[in-house]
C-alpha cells in the first residue's frame, strides 16, 4: 500500500471515530466564514466558547449578546436554556437582538460547579435546542461531559465566559468545538437616519476543531442569518495566540 | 371601658360573669387575676385543637369562637359506641385542662343546641324530642330574631316547630325556618373541614430501625413505587411528594420534591429524592417512613420511549424532567421564563412565569433600545454633558473614561404615578435614557435622573450594557 493510500485510510478511520453521525451545521451564508468550518457552517450538537476581553469577563455583556445572536436561529427547533451566574440578563434586550425571548428558560445558579452541572443537564434534555451557560473555564473533564450531553439530542451549547468579581481565576484547558473572542466594533450609522447603526462585533474565531481560524467584523442583520460579515480582518490584526495548543 | 370576656368555673362560682365591667369585678373580688383577651390567639388555639381532633374523626370543622364540629358518622364503633367515644374525648380534653361541653346528635344544629343549652354529654337519637324543651336561642338565631320569637311567647324550640310551617315562614322570615330545619336535620349544612382527607398516603414500618444511607435510599424507592402504583391504578398524578422519616425519638425528618407537571413516574421521583436524603439525620434509627402526595390531578401517561412527533418539540411534557431536576436542585425561584409585563419602567417590564407555562408570543417592544444586561442597581458615572438635553460627550465608569462617539436618545421614562398617591407624584422625577457608543464600539445605557433646571445638578447613571 502506498503512503498516500495509507494516509487516506487512516483519515477515513479517524473521521469515522470522530463523528459517528453526520453533524448538522448552521451556515452563516457567507463563504468567508463557512469555509473555516469542516461542515461549511457552525457545527451543532457540540459546544462553543464565547469570550470577551478585559473587564468583559465580569459583566460578559458582549459575549452574551454575541452568543444570543449565534443561538437565535436555534429557537425554532426547541427551547433555549440560559444558565446565569447573576440575575442580570434582560429579556427585552435579547428580543431586540432578534433572539426568541419567549423560547427562553432562565436558570440562576450560585457557583461555577452548579453552572456546569445545570448546563450539562440542559444540553442532555429532550426538547432543548440550545443551552447558554455562564462559567469561567470548564476543565477537560467538564468539557467532555458537556460534549457527551450535547450529542444525546443534538443540542448546541454556548459557554459565555464570565467570572464574577472576587472569584479566583483558574485558567484551564478547554474542549470546545470552537472558541470565539468577541469585542465590540464601532458601528456605522445609517445615512439619513438618526440614532445608532446596527451593532457590530470584532469576532475572532480563535480555535475551530477540524477547521481554520479566522477574524471578521460582523454586524447584526435582518437577513437569513442574524450575522453579516462587514469586513474580514487581516492576519496582522489578529491578537497573538495565547498559548500553543497541542491537541485539536 | 374594660369588660370581662370570659370567666373560669371558679370565678363564675364567685358571681362573676362575662360582660361584667372589669372595675366592678375587681371591686367584688379584689384577688381577681385578669388576663388580656387575645381573640387571635384563641382562633389559633382552636385551629390547633381542630388538628388534634383528627385522631377522633377525619372530618373536623372549627366553629369560632369556641366550638368544634366532629363528623363521627361511622367511626364511633372504634371506641365501642358513642357514649364511650364521648367519654374518652371529654376525659382527654379535661386532662389538658380544657373544660368542654359535648353532645352527640343526628344533625350539626341539634348537636350545637344540646352542647350549648342542653344537659352536658347529651346523646340524642331523635332531634325533635331532644330539642323540644330547649330555648329558641339554641337555634343559632340572630339576637333580633330570638327576641321577636320570645316577644310572641314562643320560648322553646318545640313551640316554634309546632307552628304551621307556611304561616311561620311568612311571619318570621326564611332565616328562622332554615335554622330550625338545620337543627331538625331537614336542611343540609356546609362545613369547611380543616383538613381535607388526603388519600394519597403510603406508610412503611420496619421491624428493626434503619439508619444506613443506602437503606434510606432503598426504602425511599420502595415507598415511592408503592404510592405511584396506586396513582397509576386510578389514573392520577401528583405535583408534590412529601417524604417523612419518623425517628425512634419521635422526630420526623421530612423532605419534599415538586414536579412541574403532575406525574407518577416512580423512578424519576425517586431520583429527585435521592440527593435530598443526605440531609436526613437518622438519629438512633428510623422506624416508619411515610409518603404523601399532594396537588393530585387526572394524568394520562404518554407511552414511554416514544419520541415526540415532529413539530411537537415544544411539548411541555418533554421539558418537565429537566425543569424538575433544576427546580429541585436549585430552588423553584431559580428557574423561570421571562414574559413581557406592560410597564414602561425598565425594572418592571419583565415578569417571571413558571418555566412550563405556555409561551406567549413575545409582546416585546423590539423598537426601543434595551440592554442585554440590566443592572439591578444603576451605577453612578461621572459624565460631561455640554448642553442641556444633550447626551454626554464622555463619561467615567468603574475608573475608565469612555469617549462617546454616537448617541441615541433621549427616551424619557416618567415614574409610574399610579403607584403612589396623586399628591406625591412628582413630574420632575423622570429619567432621560440615552444609548451611547464609545469609540471602541461598546454600547451603554445611561440615564440622567432629573431634567435640567432643577435645584440640584442632575446625576448620570449607567443602567445597563448592550453587547
Amino acid at each position: 500500500m502506498s503512503r498516500q493510500a495509507r494516509l487516506m485510510a487512516m483519515r477515513a478511520r479517524l473521521s469515522g471515530l470522530e463523528s459517528a453521525v453526520p453533524r448538522a451545521v448552521l451556515p452563516f451564508g457567507d463563504p468567508r466564514v463557512d469555509g473555516c468550518f469542516p461542515g461549511a457552517g457552525l457545527p451543532l450538537g457540540c459546544w462553543h466558547e464565547v469570550t470577551g476581553e478585559g473587564m468583559e469577563i465580569e459583566t460578559a455583556a458582549v459575549a452574551a449578546a454575541f452568543a444570543a445572536v449565534l443561538a437565535a436561529p436555534l429557537g425554532q427547533r426547541g427551547e433555549v436554556v440560559w444558565i446565569l451566574r447573576r440575575d442580570d440578563l434582560y429579556a427585552p434586550g435579547l428580543a431586540g437582538l432578534g433572539f426568541p425571548a419567549e423560547r427562553l428558560i432562565q436558570v440562576c445558579v450560585r457557583d461555577e460547579a452548579e453552572a456546569l452541572a445545570a448546563m450539562e443537564d440542559a444540553l442532555g434534555a429532550a426538547g432543548v435546542a440550545a443551552a447558554i451557560g455562564e462559567a469561567e473555564s470548564p476543565d477537560l473533564t467538564a468539557g467532555r461531559r458537556l460534549q457527551l450531553a450535547s450529542e444525546r439530542h443534538g443540542a448546541t451549547g454556548f459557554l459565555v465566559r464570565r467570572r464574577l468579581y472576587g472569584e479566583a481565576t483558574t485558567p484551564r484547558g478547554s474542549a470546545a468545538a470552537t472558541r470565539w473572542r468577541v469585542t465590540p466594533a464601532p458601528s456605522e450609522p445609517v445615512p439619513g437616519e438618526p440614532g445608532l447603526g446596527a451593532p457590530r462585533w470584532r469576532a475572532v474565531l480563535e480555535r475551530c476543531r477540524g477547521g481554520r481560524t479566522g477574524a471578521w467584523i460582523m454586524e447584526k442583520s435582518d437577513g437569513a442569518h442574524p450575522l453579516r460579515v462587514v469586513a474580514g480582518l487581516g492576519d496582522r490584526e489578529l491578537d497573538p495566540p495565547q498559548s500553543v495548543r497541542l491537541a485539536g | 371601658m374594660r369588660r370581662l370576656a370570659a370567666v373560669d368555673a371558679q370565678a363564675a362560682g364567685l358571681g362573676l360573669f362575662a360582660g361584667q365591667k372589669a372595675t366592678d369585678a375587681v371591686a367584688l373580688t379584689p384577688e381577681l387575676t385578669i388576663a388580656e383577651a387575645d381573640p387571635a390567639a384563641d382562633t389559633r388555639a382552636l385551629a390547633g385543637l381542630a388538628d388534634w381532633c383528627a385522631r377522633f374523626s377525619p372530618a373536623v370543622a372549627a366553629d369560632p369562637p369556641d366550638g368544634l364540629f366532629l363528623d363521627i358518622t361511622g367511626v364511633d364503633h372504634l371506641w365501642g359506641g358513642e357514649a364511650a367515644m364521648m367519654a374518652d374525648f371529654v376525659a382527654r380534653l379535661a386532662r389538658n385542662g380544657l373544660p368542654v361541653r359535648a353532645a352527640i346528635a343526628p344533625s350539626p344544629g341539634a348537636a350545637w343546641a344540646l352542647a350549648h343549652f342542653g344537659p352536658d354529654r347529651a346523646i340524642a337519637d331523635e332531634a325533635i324530642a331532644a330539642l323540644a324543651t330547649l330555648p329558641v336561642e339554641a337555634l343559632r338565631l340572630s339576637g333580633a330574631d330570638a327576641a321577636q320569637l320570645r316577644r310572641l311567647g314562643l320560648r322553646t324550640i318545640g313551640a316554634v316547630a309546632a307552628l304551621p310551617r307556611d304561616q311561620a315562614g311568612r311571619r318570621f322570615g326564611p332565616e328562622v325556618m332554615r335554622r330550625l330545619d338545620q337543627a331538625l336535620g331537614a336542611a343540609p349544612e356546609a362545613f369547611a373541614f380543616v383538613r381535607p382527607p388526603n388519600p394519597w398516603f403510603a406508610r412503611l414500618a420496619f421491624a428493626e430501625p434503619i439508619s444506613a444511607p443506602e437503606d434510606l435510599a432503598r426504602v425511599a424507592g420502595d415507598i415511592v413505587a408503592r404510592l405511584c402504583a396506586r396513582l397509576e391504578a386510578e389514573g392520577r398524578g401528583a405535583r408534590r411528594f412529601d417524604l417523612a422519616f419518623h425517628r425512634l425519638d419521635g422526630v420526623a425528618e421530612a423532605v419534599s420534591v415538586g414536579l412541574a407537571l403532575p406525574g407518577r413516574d416512580a423512578a424519576a421521583i425517586t431520583r429527585l429524592f435521592l440527593p435530598l436524603l443526605e440531609r436526613i439525620d437518622p438519629g438512633f434509627g428510623i422506624e416508619v417512613v411515610t409518603l404523601g402526595a399532594r396537588e393530585t390531578a387526572a394524568h394520562v401517561a404518554r407511552q414511554p420511549g416514544l419520541p415526540p412527533l415532529s413539530g411537537d418539540s415544544h411539548d411541555r411534557e418533554t421539558l418537565a424532567p429537566l425543569v424538575d431536576r433544576l427546580a429541585n436542585r436549585l430552588g423553584e425561584a431559580a428557574v423561570w421564563r421571562a414574559e413581557a409585563f406592560p410597564s414602561h419602567a425598565p425594572e418592571r417590564a419583565v415578569a417571571r412565569r413558571p418555566p412550563l407555562s405556555t409561551p406567549t408570543d413575545g409582546g416585546w417592544d423590539r423598537e426601543r433600545p434595551r440592554p442585554v444586561r440590566l443592572f439591578r442597581r444603576p451605577e453612578p458615572v461621572e459624565a460631561v454633558a455640554p448642553v442641556p438635553d444633550d447626551p454626554p460627550v464622555m463619561f467615567r465608569w468603574r475608573g475608565r473614561a469612555h469617549k462617546v462617539r454616537h448617541a441615541e436618545g433621549p427616551e424619557r421614562l416618567g415614574e409610574e404615578w399610579w403607584r403612589r398617591p396623586w399628591s406625591e407624584a412628582d413630574p420632575a422625577s423622570a429619567r432621560d435614557y440615552y444609548q451611547v457608543e464609545d469609540e471602541d464600539g461598546a454600547r451603554f445605557w445611561l440615564f440622567r435622573d432629573s431634567p435640567y433646571g432643577g435645584a440640584e445638578p442632575p446625576c448620570w447613571w449607567l443602567h445597563g450594557l448592550f453587547g
